[in-house]
C-alpha cells in the first residue's frame, strides 16, 4: 500500500493540514493500520506536551525591564570563552576532516577529454562528506555562529566608547566580512572544501571582531 | 527608550497590534511594545528552556537572558512572521552557553544516542492514559541529545515550521527532518520502558 508522506500525517496531528488535504489522509489512515498508529503516536505525543500546565512568566519582566535601562556589562570570559569553545569546535573539525579522506572526483580518461567539449563539460564531481565529518563542519559553523554573536553584541555595546572614525572604520570592515562569509556560505552546500573555506571566514571575521571589541573594552573610560 | 505609554492602550495592544506593528513599535525604543512581546512569546521561550535545561532558576535567568538579547538585535530581525523562531534562536544559544559552564563544573550530561525501532509495542493510548505519563514523558525528553530535544519541541510544542527549525539550529533542512525523526523513534522507545517499568 502506498503510505501518506510523514510530514502529511504530522501536520494533521498538529492541526496544520490545509482542509483540502485533510479528508484525503484521514481517509488514508483510517483504512492503514500502518498509517494509523503513526498517526496516533503523532496525537499522543502532542496531548502529552499539551496538557503541561501554562507557566506564568510576568515575574521575569521587572529584572528584563532593569536591564534595558541599565545594561549590565557582560563579563569579558564570557565572550573569551564563547570565541575559544568556537576554535575548538574548528579544530575537532579540521581533524576529522584530514584523518577521513575523502574519495576523489573521478579521473577523466583521454576520449572524453577529447570528446567534451569545454563549453559543455559537466560539474566537477564533489568529493562527499561522511555524516560524522557533516556533523563537526555544522557543530564548529554553529559554534563559530553562537561566538559571532556574542562577539556582535558585544561591539554593539561599547562602539560608543570608540572615536567615531575609528568606529566607522571597524563598521566598513566588519561589514566587509559578514559579506565574504555570507557569500561563501551560499555555496557551501556538501563540499567539505568549501565547507572549511566557511569556517576560515568565520576564524577570520571573530578575528577582527575580538579586535574590534577588544579597542572598543580598552577605550573604555 | 521612550517612557511607558498608558495602561490602557497596553491593555488593548495585546489583542490588536500585529507582530509586524509591535515590531516596528519595539524598534524604535516603545518599550511597551516590547513588554507585549515578552508577555506573548516569554511563556514559549521559558517552556523551551526549561525543557531543555531541566532547572527552573537556570530556566527563568535564560528567558531573561534572552529577551534582553533579542531587544538588542531588534533590528536584525526582517520578517516579524519568523519572530518566535528568531526568539528560540537566541534562547538555543543562551542554552548552549548555560550548558557550557554547567559541563565545566558538573557532571556529564545525556548523550545521543542512535534511535531503535520500538521491539516493545505499547499503545500510544496506554501511555496517554498512564497515571506516570507526565513523569515518563519528562523521562523520555531527558534521554534526548540536547539539540534532538530542541529540535522534537520546537516543533511538536511550538508549531514552528522545518524551516524555522533550520534557522534556529543553524542546521539544513534535510538535518532537522532526520533528527526530529530520530527524536520521535526515541523518544517512543524511551515512553515504551518507562510504560513497561511502571507495568511492573
Amino acid at each position: 500500500m502506498t503510505h501518506v508522506p510523514l510530514e502529511d500525517l504530522e501536520s494533521l496531528a498538529l492541526g496544520e493540514l490545509p482542509e483540502d488535504r485533510k479528508a484525503a489522509v484521514e481517509a488514508h489512515a483510517a483504512g492503514c493500520a500502518e498509517c494509523s498508529r503513526e498517526l496516533s503516536w503523532l496525537r499522543a505525543e502532542k496531548a502529552l506536551l499539551a496538557r503541561r500546565p501554562p507557566l506564568q512568566t510576568a515575574h521575569l519582566w521587572p529584572a528584563v525591564a532593569a536591564r534595558l535601562t541599565h545594561p549590565r556589562r557582560r563579563p569579558r570570559w564570557a565572550w573569551r570563552a564563547a570565541v575559544a569553545a568556537a576554535g575548538a569546535a574548528a579544530a575537532a573539525a579540521v581533524l576529522l576532516v584530514v584523518a577521513r579522506p575523502h574519495p576523489p572526483a573521478p579521473i577523466a580518461t583521454q576520449q572524453t577529454q577529447t570528446q567534451t567539449p569545454v563549453a559543455t563539460r559537466p560539474p566537477r564531481q564533489r568529493p562527499a562528506i561522511d555524516p560524522k565529518t557533516l556533523a563537526a563542519l555544522d557543530r564548529a559553523e554553529a559554534d563559530y555562529r553562537d561566538a559571532a554573536k556574542v562577539l556582535e553584541d558585544e561591539y554593539a555595546r561599547l562602539r560608543p566608547n570608540l572615536d567615531g572614525e575609528l568606529a566607522r572604520r571597524w563598521d566598513e570592515t566588519l561589514t566587509r566580512a559578514r559579506a565574504q562569509l555570507g557569500e561563501s556560505r551560499a555555496v557551501a552546500a556538501d563540499d567539505v572544501n568549501v565547507r572549511m573555506r566557511v569556517l576560515d571566514g568565520y576564524a577570520g571575521y571573530l578575528r577582527s571582531l575580538r579586535e574590534a571589541v577588544q579597542q572598543s573594552e580598552e577605550a573604555n573610560p | 527608550m521612550r517612557v511607558a505609554p498608558l495602561p490602557g492602550e497596553v491593555l488593548g495592544a495585546r489583542d490588536r497590534d500585529s507582530d509586524e506593528e509591535l515590531l516596528s513599535r519595539a524598534r524604535t525604543g516603545d518599550a511597551e511594545a516590547f513588554r507585549v512581546i515578552f508577555d506573548r512569546e516569554a511563556p514559549g521561550v521559558r517552556r523551551f528552556l526549561g525543557d531543555l535545561l531541566r532547572d527552573d532558576a537556570a530556566a527563568d535567568e535564560g528567558t531573561q537572558e534572552t529577551f534582553v538579547r533579542a531587544h538588542q538585535r531588534l533590528g536584525t530581525l526582517e520578517q516579524a512572521g519568523k519572530l518566535q523562531g528568531w526568539l528560540f534562536g537566541i534562547a538555543r544559544m543562551v542554552f548552549f552557553e548555560q550548558l557550557r559552564r554547567k559541563r565545566r563544573d558538573g557532571p556529564p550530561l545525556a548523550t545521543s544516542e542512535e534511535p531503535r525501532e520500538i521491539d516493545r509495542a505499547p499503545s500510544p493510548e496506554a501511555v496517554l492514559l498512564s497515571a506516570e505519563s507526565d513523569r515518563m514523558l519528562e523521562g523520555a525528553l531527558a534521554d534526548l541529545s540536547e539539540d534532538r530535544r530542541a529540535a522534537l519541541l520546537m516543533r511538536i510544542d511550538h508549531g514552528l515550521g522545518y524551516g524555522e527549525i533550520a534557522a534556529a539550529m543553524g542546521w539544513t533542512l534535510q538535518k532537522v527532518k532526520n533528527e526530529i525523526h530520530r527524536a520521535r523513534l526515541q523518544l517512543r522507545a524511551s515512553l515504551a520502558g518507562y510504560l513497561q517499568e511502571s507495568a511492573q
